[in-house]
């Protein structure tokens, strides 16, 4: 296994025969920074490279988005180090290890099928109503997934990655979000 | 991990099994435990959250070792466990129990 393309895959996009082995790029720090509408309640985030996060108050079509939250996050790509393949994940804003249960939702009725030998992780984007119709893309999650379970021990638990549009409701299917909220609790 | 947890003292914090560690990761800070762990890792921290179980699953830590005697609370313990992540606690501070690591020849 070379890890190269092969022509047929070369001649049609988006198809590779790599066996990818991905490897974090482009890693940033900064600021996700979560606000909330307030007219409809509807919650946005976006990651923030600058020295302090934004915490203005403005207008965005319907919504008069509010600041709720800034804490320190990091953005990456994924990289393949066999085909060279980046993977851009500016759309993720955040990961979740869920802990959904509930049988009205999809992510519940995986973890329920799933059982014990696998975590879910819900990769989040910053649009918690999906107005624009963009989430983490397929290609996105799946390379996440990989990345995530490639360096796993004989025995470990499988890792599997979902997009947050497969949530029946962001409200209700509980997780636990990997965040550096607290930091000043210690 | 048996050797580490009798030459340092750490006292277990629910049940755990023995096996193979692979090197030791020192943080504090979620997003950089995902972006820098590695599998099989000792993960020495003062965070007793949630969210910290829910790191080092995904980057699959074999242990956690929580430093200056911290205690997560029972919900947090239940996740470790659920998820077959042992935790352990020390009385030493961050770098002092990182030195007893490194004595005892672990990189």
């Amino acid at each position: 296994m070379t890890g190269e393309p092969t022509d047929a895959a070369a001649s049609s996009p988006g198809v590779t025969t790599c066996s990818h082995r991905w490897s974090m790029t482009d890693v940033r720090s900064g600021y996700l920074v979560v606000e909330g509408c307030y007219h409809c309640g509807a919650r946005s985030s976006f990651f923030s490279e600058e020295p302090v996060a934004p915490m203005d108050e403005y207008r965005e079509g319907p919504h008069i988005w509010e600041y709720l939250s800034g804490e320190q996050a990091v953005l990456f790509g994924l990289r393949c180090d066999r085909c060279g393949k980046v993977v851009d994940l500016s759309r993720l804003t955040g990961l979740a290890m869920s802990t959904c249960e509930d049988p009205e939702c999809a992510v519940g009725r995986l973890a329920q099928e799933l059982g014990r030998t696998a975590s879910i992780y819900v990769a989040l984007c910053g649009e918690s109503t999906h107005e624009s119709g963009r989430c983490v893309s397929e290609e996105g999650v799946a390379a996440l997934q990989e990345y995530f379970n490639q360096g796993r021990r004989p025995g470990a638990r499988r890792i599997v990655v979902v997009p947050c549009s497969m949530r029946s409701d962001a409200d209700c299917c509980r997780g636990i979000v990997i965040s550096d909220a607290g930091l000043t609790d210690l | 991990m048996s050797e580490i947890v009798e030459k340092t003292g750490l006292r277990p914090l629910g049940a755990w099994e023995d096996g193979d560690i692979a090197g030791v990761y020192c943080s504090d800070m979620a997003s950089d435990i995902i972006t820098g762990a590695p599998a099989g890792c000792l993960l020495l921290t003062l965070q007793t959250h949630k969210s910290l179980i829910a790191s080092a699953n995904v980057v699959d830590a074999a242990m956690v070792v929580f430093a200056h005697d911290k205690r997560p609370a029972d919900d947090v313990r239940e996740l470790a466990d659920r998820v077959h992540i042992p935790l352990f606690c020390t009385t030493d501070d961050t770098w002092s129990y990182a030195v007893r690591l490194f004595d005892l020849g672990m990189r």
